[in-house]
């Protein structure tokens, strides 16, 4: 990988952690309702995805996904800010404040949502890839899923479908060893996800998730592979998240240790970079710049407006008005 | 009907929905087909004969069982433009694509804040009477009423079941569209060529002065047949087919009972938290000074469905019940 790419991959990472960080502050302040799920950990993953969907593709996050929502939001809208005030509930959101950080979608730049119901779009997802394979587009249908969602029935009607019709479906398994407190291996026939995906008869890839120039590659190589028609594609993706249960650590100190620091995928990438004659200096002020954004963000959501109340009934059907506010 | 002008001709129930559906993919090149067994076989009660052979096996897909893949692509490829036209077998398998409805073809419009629709439509076959057993006979628009966001349409006939069908096809909003097994023989006269039926809309399939009974799909010939039965005693019975069950007419129904001022609602479904329930209290809240009595309930009783047809007969209301509740509904006011 070339140094402009890293350098590209390394700001996004920063965008997502800063974005996660402040969101997190911001949570523990109780300006953001509902409840948190971070990115934490995970960066490399989202900003390998988000680096090469197009805005015409399709991806469905995951609870986890405000990283690749906000890298997709300003990427192809130039308007990240909407992501964050989704989050905070504001009018200036992407879906007014009505979705909420298990929710944020924008068609326009991909984004088709979340379903908190973790997996229900490994169905959705179906639909999409099938609309374009019937259009003749050569877009991508990506479903990011976590190790969590493969327990549900329809991981298998779905890989199963998109292999029979050879429909352009991205799986995108981020495996971070755990669903809540269930460990990937306690809850699975295999740890490793790729194991359970191989008997559907369409590629299927393990990479180290935290390896951006990994992830980078082989998350190319998929797209490619389905953009040129050649049907589904399941890339797993190992990694951690920082995030523990929601009050505490319940993982070993070792474990621990090695995902945050010696295994860390903004660490991994700095040495690289100076690897390839990046100067700290040079690294420090694309953080910097990362952080500054997103406190605009953040200022933008907390300034920004309340939805209107009478959008509460708005929008249930096209067809009909839903009146008893 | 938007045509009166059309030639009309006997037909079934399942012929009427089958000319709906090849008359949706004709006009609308985005619609396709996707279910069990639809293609070349025609699906388990006929609906969709001869479609495959006329449009190909890409616009009519045949599937494995996966009732939550099937509904899941038609949410997908609705949210793209497409009109997907799924085929559940048999209602009672619902629940194995619940979520799908539920949670995604009836809330991505609002929870995307209008960002999407879904336009798309679920056939199923639904009801009892025929010895089908528990997992083959419910009736199932208790499961749906309390969602948002879903239409519930609920055709009695052939005439409506063609025009409701292919309004449905044209509708923004995912129309959940219930297809009672017992009528799917009925033949009435039913006009040629491309017309809609409004979602939304209750008929008043008799006229009357001293009762209205509400009623949805079989319960509707059986109401009518009541109410031939009561005009030998001098009881004149109005008829009300809801036709969309979700959101349903009010106005059709309400304006009714305040000029005959008793109500009966029918339906096939157990009592509890069912059709009946939503439609009295609905009837109590608005009509209560125009009421010379309590409204009336005809539903099944609050249990599975048996599998011996002399026990199912237990369950499930018929022509007498209605019968005996208009009975109840002049007795008691
Ligand atoms: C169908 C469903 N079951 C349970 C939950 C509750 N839940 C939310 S996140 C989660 C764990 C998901 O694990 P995984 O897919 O590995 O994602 P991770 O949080 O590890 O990124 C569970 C069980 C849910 N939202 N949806
Ligand atoms: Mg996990």
């Amino acid at each position: 990988m070339d140094k402009t790419t890293m350098l590209g991959l390394y700001r996004d990472m920063w965008m997502i952690r800063a974005f996660e960080q402040g969101l997190e502050r911001e949570f523990e302040q109780g300006n953001v309702p509902g409840m948190l799920h971070t990115g934490l950990g995970q960066e490399a993953t989202q900003a390998a995805l988000a680096d090469q969907l197009l805005a015409t593709d399709c991806f469905f996050p995951d609870h986890r996904c405000h990283g690749i929502n906000a890298l997709a939001q300003q990427r192809h809208s130039g308007d990240g800010e909407r992501i964050m005030a989704e989050l905070f509930g504001k009018a200036t959101g992407v879906c007014s404040g009505k979705g909420g950080s298990l929710h944020s979608a924008d068609p326009a730049v991909g984004n088709f949502g979340d379903n908190a119901v973790e997996g229900s779009y490994m169905a959705t997802v179906l639909g999409v890839a099938l609309a374009s394979k019937l259009r003749g587009e050569p877009n991508v249908a990506c479903a990011i899923i976590g190790d969590g969602t493969v327990g549900r029935g329809e991981f298998h009607e779905s890989l199963n479908m998109a292999a029979i019709w050879q429909l352009p479906v991205l799986y995108a398994c981020v495996n971070n060893g755990y669903a809540i407190s269930m460990p990937v291996g306690q809850g699975h026939a295999s740890a490793d996800i790729v194991d359970l995906a191989r008997g559907y008869g369409f590629p299927c890839e393990q990479v180290d998730g935290n390896d951006i120039v990994e992830c980078h590659e082989k998350i190319g190589v998929a797209i490619a592979h389905i953009r040129a028609g050649h049907g589904p594609y399941f890339v797993e993706l190992k990694t951690w998240r920082w995030q523990g249960i929601f009050a505490g650590e319940f993982r070993p100190d070792a474990e621990v240790k090695y995902w945050r620091e010696d295994h860390d995928p903004i660490l991994m990438t700095v040495d690289r970079l100076i690897g390839l004659g990046c100067t700290s200096a040079e690294l420090d002020a694309i953080e910097q710049e990362a952080r500054g954004v997103i406190d605009e963000w953040i200022t933008f959501a907390k300034e920004s407006p309340a939805p209107d109340l009478a959008k509460a009934t708005a929008n249930v059907y096209v067809n009909w008005e839903v009146t008893g506010a | 009907m938007t045509e009166t002008e059309k030639k009309v001709r006997k037909t079934s129930f399942t012929k009427a929905l089958n000319d709906a559906l090849d008359l949706g993919m004709d006009r609308f090149p985005e619609m396709f087909l996707i279910g069990e067994d639809i293609g070349e076989m025609g699906g388990d009660f006929g609906v969709t004969k001869k479609l495959w052979a006329k449009y190909g096996g890409e616009r009519v897909r045949d599937t494995p069982l996966s009732e939550a893949a099937i509904i899941g692509t038609c949410v997908g490829a609705a949210m793209v433009g497409m009109r997907p036209v799924a085929e559940i077998m048999f209602a009672d398998f619902l629940g194995e694509c619940y979520d799908q409805i539920v949670n995604n073809a009836a809330k991505v419009h609002y929870m995307f804040d209008g960002q999407f629709t879904a336009p798309l439509v679920i056939r199923t076959a639904c009801g009892g009477g025929f010895g089908g057993g528990p997992h083959h006979s419910q009736s199932v628009e208790g499961w749906f009423m309390n969602v948002p966001g879903i239409v519930i349409v609920a055709p009695s006939n052939p005439t409506d079941a063609k025009g409701l069908l292919l309004a449905s096809i044209e509708s923004e909003d995912p129309v959940l569209f219930l297809e009672h097994k017992a009528l799917y023989r009925v033949r009435a006269e039913v006009p040629d060529g491309y017309y809609t039926t409004p979602l939304g809309q209750a008929a008043v399939a008799r006229e009357g002065s001293d009762v209205t009974v509400v009623a949805t799909m079989r319960m509707v010939p059986m109401a009518l047949a009541a109410a031939e039965q009561a005009a030998a005693d001098g009881i004149s019975v109005e008829v009300v087919d809801l036709r969309t069950i979700r959101p349903y007419d009010a106005e059709t129904m309400l304006g009714s009972v305040s000029r005959t001022g008793r109500a009966v609602v029918a339906n096939e479904a157990p009592r509890i938290g069912g059709l009946g329930a939503e439609l009295s209290a609905r009837i109590h809240e608005e009509c209560f000074s125009d009421l010379l009595g309590p409204v009336v309930r005809v539903d099944g009783l609050d249990a599975p469905i048996p599998f011996s047809v002399p026990l199912e007969h237990v369950i499930l209301p018929d022509e007498t019940d209605i019968s005996a509740a208009i009975r109840t509904a002049m007795e008691k006011s």
